[in-house]
């Protein structure tokens, strides 16, 4: 069965810089695949790519059958691919709601099933009673799960989150895990997360792919990948390496 | 509450016309056509400035072309003036289709200042195109009118019911582009509108084309723009170059807008309300008076806008009026 998801050899350069050379991922339906690296390690320019906000210059990226190489952010959404952002991006002048209905208008033109769709989905991401509150005003775990919301109202088939969960409380990461497991069995979407915080990726992941420098070093289960030599010391550091 | 508001804002705008004309005085209503005329185009101008918050400082080209396409199916084909509205609103939009999906790439300040491009270089085709009169314009001939349905039938009022005719015909524009412009708000085109305002990135990740939307958006404004010019070219008769592309087309609509609301259903209404009659009392007791000259007026629009966006940057609308007027209410409850 073809992968869902196959970007073979995608390079992006910001000028001198080497975000991605030749980075080759296959995503299977039903998987969660976590993606990892160090700070400036290109994960998100493989995601941007990935979502069309940014074009590879050489290789090609498949979804579902379909080159999505140099297609729109829009068309690549209405493909079944969703994303959230690194720095969140709710439409701060609109309500909870108002942000979900939005992602909801991709399947329908009509505002009340839209609204309807939406309050489902906010009460799946528990965000339930804070429908009428602008998102400006929302915490920043709220915001995330806002988007997330927003971004499963799309349907999609994969979902991509962009650290979903940085910079939350130990607790909101918690929840944060639980809610990205619901996504995956009662949705039934693929997920592709970039993370930083191991102790998340690790146990929620069914297999980590491994950025470094642009270059994919590592591809495999959290088990395999979490003793690979050079992902030990391009990532995981000395500490971990004495162990 | 909203409701009986309307309602008596609604008999009020239906009555006081006829109050005034048993007076015998027409001034007021050319005052009221002049605030509903303002208030449609700051309800077409909130479309792209307000909902999809692009600045447009150039609609009054589409105030112009509608002006020009209306008065030409006029005067070279004898095409009656309701006919030619939407004729005329629809050539507007499809203008600003054409002429605004290539600036869609800019954003902020470089589509504002390439809207402002747009109506330099209209200047310069108004005036010299002989086909549409060049400098000198187009002149619209009234035909006579046996009664007032055939003039209403036909926009020309003359004599006594001029001013009154006129202010009708606006009025009835103006609740056209009120009832469209709030259902845009609630459909599909008001969520997107929004949705790219607020974060162009984000609004594509949920599959919305911004530069569609953004064309739709300004394409919305320039129907309406145009609509106000076909009004108001049969209003005064005439379409020459530097009056139907004169910047206040856009400065009063954009500055009733903010001051309103921006971003408001009712917002330019309001703001349309308070600025043109205070234009029209400053330009007739400062007018008239040793301090005669045309800038005192504008001196004191300035002043309004500072004040308004220095106290209340989002509009007199954004007031808490609802705790407001809530506050009266304990009394019965």
């Amino acid at each position: 069965m073809a992968a869902l998801l196959a970007v073979e050899s995608s390079t992006k350069h910001f000028g001198g810089l080497l975000a991605n050379r030749e980075v080759s991922l296959a995503i299977e339906a039903g998987e969660i695949v976590g993606l990892i690296g160090p700070n400036g390690a290109g994960k998100t320019t493989l995601f941007n790519c990935i979502s069309g906000s940014m074009h590879p210059e050489s290789g090609r990226i498949v979804f579902d059958g379909t080159d999505i190489t140099r297609a729109r952010p829009d068309r690549i959404c209405h493909l079944g691919v969703a994303r959230t952002w690194q720095v969140v991006r709710a439409f701060g002048r609109m309500t909870a709601l108002e942000n979900v209905v939005c992602g909801a208008l991709q399947r329908t033109n009509r505002i009340g099933e839209a609204r309807a769709r939406a309050r489902e989905l906010l009460e799946f991401t528990e965000l339930n009673g804070k429908d009428d509150v602008p998102a400006a005003t929302l915490t920043l775990a709220d915001k995330k799960r806002l988007e997330i919301a927003r971004a499963l109202a799309t349907r999609p088939k994969l979902l991509l989150l962009d650290e979903a969960m940085s910079g939350l409380t130990p607790m909101e990461t918690a929840a944060a895990v639980r809610l990205v497991r619901r996504i995956h069995a009662e949705l039934q979407v693929t997920i592709c997360v970039v993370e930083h915080v191991m102790e998340v990726v690790m146990p929620l992941s069914h297999r980590v792919v491994v950025l470094d420098y642009g270059v994919k070093i590592a591809d495999g289960t959290p088990q395999t990948v979490v003793r690979d030599e050079q992902v030990i010391r391009a990532y995981l550091g000395e500490r971990r390496a004495a162990r | 509450m909203a409701r009986i508001a309307l309602a008596i804002g609604a008999l009020v705008a239906i009555v006081y016309p006829i109050l005034v004309q048993v007076q015998g005085a027409t001034y007021y209503q050319t005052v009221g056509f002049l605030v509903l005329l303002n208030a449609m185009l700051g309800l077409g101008w909130n479309v792209i400035g307000g909902w999809a918050g692009q600045f447009d400082f150039g609609p009054q080209v589409f105030f112009a072309v509608g002006a020009y396409t209306a008065a030409l199916l006029y005067v070279k084909l004898g095409v009656d003036a309701w006919l030619g509205l939407p004729v005329a609103a629809a050539v507007a939009a499809t203008i600003c289709a054409v002429l605004t999906y290539p600036l869609t790439r800019l954003r902020g300040h470089y589509f504002a200042i390439a809207t402002v491009a747009i109506w330099m270089i209209a200047q310069p085709i108004g005036s010299t195109w002989e086909y549409i009169g060049a400098a000198q314009g187009l002149f619209i001939p009234t035909k006579t009118h046996g009664n007032v349905v055939t003039s209403a039938l036909s926009l020309q009022f003359s004599g006594r019911t001029k001013a009154l005719g006129y202010y009708y015909a606006a009025l009835v524009l103006f609740a056209v582009t009120l009832a469209l412009m709030a259902w845009v708000e609630r459909s599909k085109l008001g969520f997107y509108f929004r949705a790219v305002r607020d974060d162009q990135e984000a609004a594509e990740g949920i599959g919305i084309d911004s530069r569609l939307y953004k064309v739709i958006a300004r394409s919305i404004t320039a129907a309406v723009f145009g609509a106000g010019g076909v009004l108001y070219a049969f209003w005064a008769l005439s379409v020459f170059p530097e009056q139907v592309l004169e910047l206040n087309w856009s400065t009063l609509p954009i500055m009733a807008t903010v001051v309103g609301g921006i971003g408001r259903l009712w917002g330019p209404v309001l703001g349309a309300f308070i600025l043109v009659p205070i234009a029209q009392i400053m330009s007739t007791t400062l007018g008239a008076g040793p301090l005669a000259g045309r800038g005192i007026d504008l001196i004191v629009y300035g002043l309004i806008i500072v004040v308004i966006a220095a106290f209340r940057p989002t509009g007199l609308l954004s007031l808490p009026w609802s705790r407001w007027l809530r506050l009266r209410r304990p009394a019965n409850a």
